[in-house]
Order: structure tokens, then C-alpha cells, then sequence
């Protein structure tokens, strides 16, 4: 079941580099969201399933669709039609060298018991309170990044340059 | 436990390896926005599978929390950044940006 998650998710983040067409390709990513959701869920973190789905396959991708909608008349971008081959043997190669590392690293790590560290509200309010003021930072300086870049002109043309 | 951290991690590696040929080889900045979101994905794997492997899976989500937060903030800078840069340009194509090359 693991491993056809895993699977689903890596045949799915292929798609969404090889489509040629755009709002496929964000399509493809939402849904190898929602195959990593599944697998956060089959390790038993829900918290992390949940924040995956929603925010990850909702709204990255509804900012995706949002961006292609407004770009769609310059959207075409001619690719290189040697991504058909070279993508295939780089895949192919990535997969062989991925194997024989990990084949070599089976039963070589020790297995290391990590103290439980309680609940998840615990853990996020109380261990890793610097985090969540980074992350309000980070929402703070996107919001006023996107405010900056949609800002209208004045209509004297007096903006600083 | 130990083999499914091991399995996991070989599929890290080729969602990472996805992420940066997209990033390497394609010329759509939409495409590339899409593999830096391959390559979250990969590290959002990374972390959870780590934190079950060493049973300390709140930590590692409270991480992958923090991680999303931030790839959603990035995700939509850089999307307004290619609108905005769209409009000037009448196209989406990287390697048509050269205003700033000297």
C-alpha cells in the first residue's frame, strides 16, 4: 500500500514536468499533493496529512490555475522536444544510482529510539514557538511582496522608480 | 521500521532529482515554480518519514507545518512576480528575460 503511494506520487510529479500544457501540469501536482497527503496519513501524521491537503492541493494549486488563467495568451513556451528522451535516461539513471545506494544502506543504519516528545499542540506552542514567528513573518513579507508587485502606478506617473 | 525509512528516502531522492531537472531544463517559469514544489515535496517526505523512523512524529510535523507555511509564501510572491513580469514581457519564457543582462 506504501509503496503504491509512493509510486502514485512519483508518477504524478513526473507528469506535472513533462505535460506540455500548463493547467494539466498543475493538475498533476495537486493530485501527487494528495498522494503525499495519503502517505502522511498512512505514517499516522494527520496533522501534517491534513495541512498537505488543504493547503498544498487547495491553495498552491488554485494559486497555479489563478497565475495560467491570467497568462494564458503568452503561455506557450516552446520546450525542447529532447526532454521525450533525455528525461526518460535521466530518470532512468537517477532510479539505478537510487537503488544501488539505498540496496547498500539496507540494515547499515542503527535504529535509534527518539524520546517522545507529547502532544502535537505541545510540541508546536511550546518547543517550537520561534517557528511560528517565523512563519507569521513569512506570511507577512509575501502579503506585502504581492501588495508591492500589483500596485497600481498613480495616474501623474510621480511613483518612485 | 528502518527498511521503510530507507524505501522512503530512495523516493525522496527521486522526487529531488525530478525538482531539479525541472528547474535545470526547462525554460517556463511556471514549470520551474513547479519544481521547486517537487523538491518541497521531496523534503516534506523526508521529514515526516524521519520523524517516524525515530518516533518523534509531532516535532517533525510541527517542521512540516513550518515548511508549507513558507513554500505558500514563496509559491505566491513568485507567482505574482510572474504576472507582474508577464505583462512587461508578453511571455513566460526564462530565457527571453535579458533586461538585466550586462
Amino acid at each position: 500500500m506504501h509503496l503504491f503511494l509512493l509510486i502514485g506520487l512519483v508518477a504524478f510529479s513526473i507528469m506535472a514536468v513533462l505535460s506540455r500544457d500548463l493547467l494539466k501540469s498543475a493538475i498533476s501536482l495537486a493530485v501527487a499533493s494528495i498522494f503525499l497527503a495519503l502517505v502522511f496519513f498512512h505514517l499516522g501524521a494527520v496533522y501534517a496529512g491534513v495541512f498537505e491537503l488543504s493547503v498544498v492541493a487547495g491553495l498552491i494549486t488554485v494559486l497555479f490555475i489563478t497565475a495560467i488563467a491570467l497568462t494564458r495568451n503568452d503561455g506557450e513556451v516552446a520546450e525542447s522536444k529532447r526532454h521525450r528522451i533525455v528525461f526518460p535516461l535521466f530518470f532512468l539513471a537517477l532510479a539505478v544510482l537510487d537503488i544501488l545506494v539505498m540496496r547498500k544502506l539496507l540494515g547499515q543504519i542503527p535504529a535509534i529510539q527518539g524520546a517522545g516528545s507529547g502532544t502535537f499542540s505541545q510540541v508546536l506552542w511550546n518547543q517550537r514557538t520561534f517557528d511560528l514567528v517565523g512563519q507569521v513573518g513569512a506570511i507577512f513579507a509575501g502579503v506585502l511582496a504581492v501588495l508591492a508587485l500589483f500596485r497600481h502606478d498613480s495616474p501623474k506617473g510621480d511613483s518612485h522608480e | 521500521m528502518n527498511n521503510l525509512w530507507i524505501l522512503n528516502m530512495g523516493f525522496v531522492a527521486l522526487l529531488i532529482g525530478i525538482g531539479l531537472y525541472c528547474l535545470l531544463a526547462m525554460k517556463n517559469t511556471v514549470k520551474l515554480l513547479i519544481g521547486v514544489e517537487i523538491i518541497a515535496k521531496g523534503v516534506t517526505l523526508a521529514l515526516v518519514a524521519s520523524g517516524y523512523a525515530r518516533d518523534n512524529l509531532m516535532l517533525a510535523q510541527a517542521m512540516v507545518i513550518t515548511v508549507i507555511v513558507i513554500d505558500v509564501a514563496v509559491i505566491a510572491t513568485a507567482l505574482a512576480l510572474i504576472i507582474s513580469i508577464n505583462r512587461h514581457t508578453k511571455s513566460l519564457d526564462v530565457s527571453k528575460l535579458t533586461q538585466l543582462k550586462g
